[in-house]
């Protein structure tokens, strides 16, 4: 099985010969492909902490593995499929891997899927404090 | 009750549906988040993104003459054509994209009351085919000056005590903080606001589904509450120019001031500049002469 990164660098890969409209639109596919959130997390939405507040848009994710194998699960607003579609991403690429893996994502993921020239370099901002919460996330489920 | 003094800039979603395949209509829109374009936008309407098609990619400045006339011809747009703005946000990118087509002098510019979400509230379609149409040839106009403040000129503004708005969250202005609630601290090294200004966030000028609160309500928090003048030179800024947009828009076309600037230089420059005069807290503070910047020793 390909590890984290692996999956990853080949999601991202899917990105690289596309021109701005069509990476926009494999977006709003991986967007739209996020699950919403089951009862038992949207009844935990309400009473635990998980919104990622240095991100505009409500953002709320879940860092959780079972027997090594990580699972993240998340939540963003509809009004803003940029965050979504790459909060997908990092789920497709995380899930059913071992949790220990995530803290190998290379911090310069957003920077070889082009999308600084296709959103402007200040709105990249919210998404690299996601994939560092997601990787503190896992990293604590590591250690604890 | 008191009308809008522009009312004609302000059109609405019903408008909007009944002019979607009116040549002599183009629809724009612009929002904080370009993936809802793609996603689904009003049927015919091509998008100008405020950060990639409006910003100089070198310079922090707008895009040259000759780089607005492309973007314009290559959306179908003459300089005579009716050009609709609306976005996410309360319309806050389509007022920043709707002021740079004034600062080209593009005649008649409007704006979408309540933008995307008074358009899906009232449960109209959206479309995710995309858009294009034949280049035109456009021309533009020399920047007009007269809706566009730079820093030098807010000094004078700012030491002559006129007319000067703070659009940002009250914890910015306090300078408490250096971004929106929420947002990433885009590189301020001063938190505060300009001496003089007062604090008026721009969402006070929407009601939550977007479109613009009434002329009465607008004309209570401006010029009854704040004692403007609507003669009277007024400049506005926020952050990096885009709130101040919107409000911009309001006092000029919504209440009819006659003198407004934007200035897009905003606290991203103010509060990064070496020795310009900043107040901190809720009062909006002065300047007493000669105290902005020290004398220098030969």
């Amino acid at each position: 099985m390909a590890s984290v990164q692996e999956r990853l660098d080949e999601l991202v890969g899917e990105f690289a010969d596309l021109d701005a409209r069509e990476k926009l639109e494999l977006l709003v596919d991986f967007a739209n492909g996020l699950p919403p959130l089951s009862p038992e997390y949207q009844a935990r939405k309400t009473v635990e902490d998980r919104r990622v507040h240095e991100c505009q848009t409500p953002v709320f994710l879940w860092m959780e593995s079972a027997d090594g194998s990580a699972r993240l699960v998340a939540e963003v607003a509809p009004e803003a499929p940029t965050v979504k579609g790459f909060v997908s991403i990092l789920a497709e690429a995380i899930n059913g891997r071992p949790a220990a893996d995530v803290a190998t994502i290379s911090d310069d993921i957003l920077d070889r899927m082009g999308l600084a020239d296709v959103l402007g370099i200040l709105r990249t901002r919210g998404l690299r404090a996601i994939v560092a919460r997601v990787k503190r996330g896992f990293a604590e489920q590591a250690s604890g | 009750m008191p009308d809008y003094v522009h009312p004609e800039v302000l059109v609405s979603t019903e408008w909007v549906a009944e002019h979607l395949s009116d040549p002599q209509v183009r629809i724009v829109e612009s929002d904080e988040d370009r993936a809802l374009y793609t996603q689904g936008h009003i049927p015919g309407a091509v998008e100008i993104d405020w950060a990639v098609d409006l910003q100089c990619p070198v310079v922090r400045d707008y895009i040259d003459r000759a780089a607005f006339e492309k973007l314009c011809a290559e959306r179908g747009i003459t300089p005579d054509t009716t050009v609709v703005f609306y976005g996410d946000k309360n319309n806050w990118w389509a007022c920043y994209a709707f002021w740079v087509f004034k600062l080209y002098g593009h005649k008649d510019c409007r704006v979408m009351n309540g933008g995307r979400k008074r358009w899906e509230l009232d449960g109209r379609a959206w479309s995710n085919e995309r858009v294009s149409y034949p280049h035109t040839h456009y021309t533009a106009q020399e920047q007009d000056g007269s809706i566009r403040a730079l820093r030098d000129e807010v000094l004078k503004h700012t030491k002559a005590g006129k007319q000067l708005l703070d659009v940002r969250s009250p914890e910015e202005y306090r300078g408490e903080r250096m971004h929106m609630p929420d947002y990433p601290n885009e590189g301020a090294v001063r938190g505060g606001h300009i001496p003089g200004a007062q604090n008026v966030p721009w969402p006070l000028n929407c009601h939550d589904d977007g479109t613009f609160k009434s002329a009465k309500d607008l004309e209570k928090l401006y010029i009854k509450e704040l004692k403007m003048k609507r003669r009277s030179p007024t400049i506005a800024y926020c952050r990096i120019g885009e709130r101040s947009s919107l409000t911009w828009f309001v006092l000029t076309y919504l209440l009819g001031f006659g003198n407004v600037k934007n200035y897009d230089g905003s606290w991203l420059e103010w509060g990064n500049a070496v020795r310009v005069p900043i107040a901190k807290g809720a009062e909006p503070g002065g300047i007493v002469a000669g105290s902005a910047a020290p004398a220098m020793h030969a």
